[in-house]
């Protein structure tokens, strides 16, 4: 009898130091920032630093943010699916440090970003796209068969968009 | 195993699970304050240089403002504005602005600031420097922005030795974007629609610009110093409070009774415009569309691996790849065509306003010398400060042709039907007196224009150049000497260029 109360006791206190632990790693990891569409949560972390500055310098900035290009638009619980999936992404190479000075697009996220650049862009490219049954495909898992960006290679982000290329960009250190 | 147990087991290893991935965070929150990390450079350091030690890519390209070193004398282009600005210094000197390495220099040498002979002369205020140099933030913070203010040009020579630089637009702390003229932000809070702590990052790419790139005048101020001596500051101010459109701005001056100077010719009260880019970008469809100065003027560019803000403020015109193309799909060669056919626009209503402004001073003298009265020139005089304010508003604020064409050719085309009613009400007067035919003297070059309303150019030539051989040179011996660290010969200007030459 005594002995299990002394057991409850001990329970609740680790439950409790969970809880706490718990809170501390949402506040200190801004998790529930990552619900909001801003381009400024992409760069919580430096890792995006070079691509927040290179959009935040190009045409795409007044139409389009981080979101509208890299997440499903076409409803809410694809977009939320994505999101989950590149966060959980992220999460694990940050936090094993597992990804290098360069980063590429998942083929899923090039799939998402090319079905984005066809909707803005649906009556400059509607003959491309009627066309496009007709030639050779270089990736299968993007509509029309070819990445946009094979041939528009600075859209939006430039030619170099290593972790190292932008190393004074201002507007990143806002917050 | 019972209850209390599975839930001691569970907590532990979530708890420490959680406690490694903070731990992670942490580690990479220490990575970021790592990159986030900003040289050490003293507050308000003046010396650019001093700055271009850790930032070489954009103190390179702001030295290279050097390359834009053209004399372009805007009174020879046309000569009427000599007769616009009789009784002003203006009409002595005036030239189209180089790159920002010269501002100081130009200040310096032009006829304007004349020939000050020690601390107490010379016809300048302390206020001319204001948007020159980052020794002023400096000196405004040294002794206060008031005592800044008071006094002659001629009494910070020593002080005020590197032109316009980092630290007028950086923060040493932090990099960040900054205003270092509190001017501004009194302005943008009076005017009310972009108030200043609201500014955003893209916001501040224009506003740093928008510290110098701005109509304003000098405020009398009266003001007492720690011993409680009375003094009076000549405070820039920007007359915002009813607005950025040249009406609004024409309003201010007018409820105030406020004038630069008298007209030598006709007696009008004149406005002189300064620079109102910042007004007239506003207006314009880049600057609706949320573009800041620095997007064209400043444009990302890329060196090797590397992609910096380019800080060799000039025309965009210079690295259209670089700027226009960015957005648009044209040609850079149909591009410079239809800059050009702008630039043409501007400046055939630009020619038609000062040819009739300036008929227009010279019909008035001709009224006031046959005796007409105060009652019957004002309302003529009031058109022809309105016409030669908007006149000016159009042309001062560099670039608005192209910035804001529509406003631009709206105010000019406002500029020349006000000229038009003072000469029509002229007309009148003239008829009344005896003259209805009068017409004003002609003259074909500045240097008529200037003999025309009596300058003595050789005179003023040879004080300047006294002034510069004297004065101007124990200022740099003073900065250099004065154990402050504000002086860089690496900001000595080499090659001697003005309008004027000494060679009389």
């Amino acid at each position: 009898m005594k002995n299990s109360n002394v057991m409850t006791h001990v329970a609740t206190a680790c439950a409790v130091v969970m809880v706490v632990v718990f809170v501390t790693l949402v506040y200190e990891s801004r998790a529930l920032s990552y619900l909001s569409s801003d381009p400024k949560v992409c760069i919580t972390c430096h890792t995006m630093n070079t691509h927040y500055a290179t959009w935040q310098h190009s045409a795409h900035r007044e139409q389009a943010s981080c979101v509208d290009c890299h997440l499903p638009r076409d409803s809410f619980v694809k977009k939320m699916l994505a999101k989950s999936l590149d966060g959980y992404n992220h999460s694990v190479a940050m936090t094993f440090g597992t990804y290098g000075k360069n980063l590429r697009v998942t083929p899923n996220a090039a799939a998402r970003i090319q079905n984005n650049c066809i909707s803005c862009h649906a009556e400059a490219v509607s003959q491309m796209h009627e066309n496009s049954e007709h030639y050779a495909k270089f990736d299968d898992k993007v509509s029309m068969g070819r990445r946009c960006w094979d041939c528009h290679r600075m859209v939006p982000h430039g030619l170099p968009k290593s972790l190292l290329s932008t190393p004074d960009n201002l507007g990143v250190k806002e917050f | 195993m019972n209850k209390s147990m599975i839930v001691i087991v569970v907590s532990v290893v979530a708890t420490v699970l959680m406690m490694l991935l903070l731990g992670t965070i942490w580690n990479n929150k220490a990575d970021q304050a790592m990159i986030n990390v900003v040289p050490n450079i003293k507050k308000l350091e003046p010396r650019s240089a001093e700055w271009g030690k850790y930032y070489p890519r954009q103190y390179d390209s702001y030295m290279a403002t050097k390359e834009s070193d053209k004399i372009d004398d805007v009174l020879e282009k046309d000569p009427n504005l000599v007769v616009l600005w009789a009784g002003y210094a203006f009409s002595k000197d005036y030239n189209a602005p180089r790159g920002h390495f010269y501002m100081l220099e130009d200040n310096i040498n032009t006829l304007r600031t004349a020939n000050p002979v020690d601390d107490k002369t010379g016809p300048m205020p302390t206020a001319c420097w204001t948007c020159k140099s980052p020794d002023v933030p400096r000196l405004m913070e040294e002794r206060g922005e008031l005592a800044f203010f008071t006094g002659k040009w001629s009494s910070l020579g020593a002080e005020i030795v590197n032109p316009v630089g980092c630290a007028d637009c950086h923060d040493n702390e932090t990099m960040q974007l900054s205003m270092k003229r509190d001017y501004l932000a009194r302005a943008l809070d009076a005017e009310g629609n972009e108030p200043f702590d609201k500014a955003t990052h893209q916001d501040m790419r224009t506003l740093v610009c928008a510290q110098c790139h701005v109509e304003y005048y000098f405020k009398k101020t009266d003001w007492k110093d720690a011993d409680g001596e009375e003094k009076t500051a000549m405070v820039v101010t920007l007359p915002w409070d009813n607005g950025l459109s040249v009406e609004a701005i024409e309003q201010y001056y007018d409820e105030r009774k406020f004038s630069d100077w008298t007209h030598q010719l006709s007696k009008t009260p004149m406005l002189k415009a300064q620079h109102p880019g910042y007004e007239t970008f506003k207006t314009g469809i880049h600057g609706q569309n949320n573009l800041a100065c620095a997007d064209c003027h400043m444009p990302y560019v890329r060196e090797g691996g590397v992609k910096y803000s380019d800080h060799k403020v000039g025309s965009p015109m210079d690295n259209i790849r670089n700027t226009c193309l960015n957005c648009h799909g044209e040609t850079e060669e149909e591009f410079k065509q239809i800059v050009k056919r702008k630039l043409e626009r501007k400046d055939e209503l630009a020619a038609a306003a000062t040819d009739t402004i300036a008929k227009a001073h010279f019909e008035a003298a001709k009224a006031w010398e046959l005796g007409a009265n105060e009652e019957e020139m004002t309302p003529a005089l009031m058109d022809i400060r309105h016409a030669q304010w908007r006149w000016d508003f159009a042309v001062a604020s560099h670039g608005g042709f192209f910035h804001a064409p529509e406003e631009t050719l709206r105010i000019l085309a406002t500029a020349i039907d006000k000229g038009y009613a003072a000469r029509l009400k002229l007309r009148v007067i003239l008829a009344k007196y005896g003259a209805p035919g009068f017409e004003g003297p002609a003259f074909s070059n500045k240097a008529e224009a200037q003999e025309l309303i009596g300058l003595q150019m050789d005179k003023l030539v040879d004080e300047k150049i006294t002034f510069l051989n004297t004065l101007r040179k124990e200022w740099i011996q003073k900065a250099s000497h004065s154990g402050k660290n504000i002086y860089d010969p690496v900001t000595e200007v080499k090659t001697f260029k003005t309008s004027y030459s000494e060679n009389k």
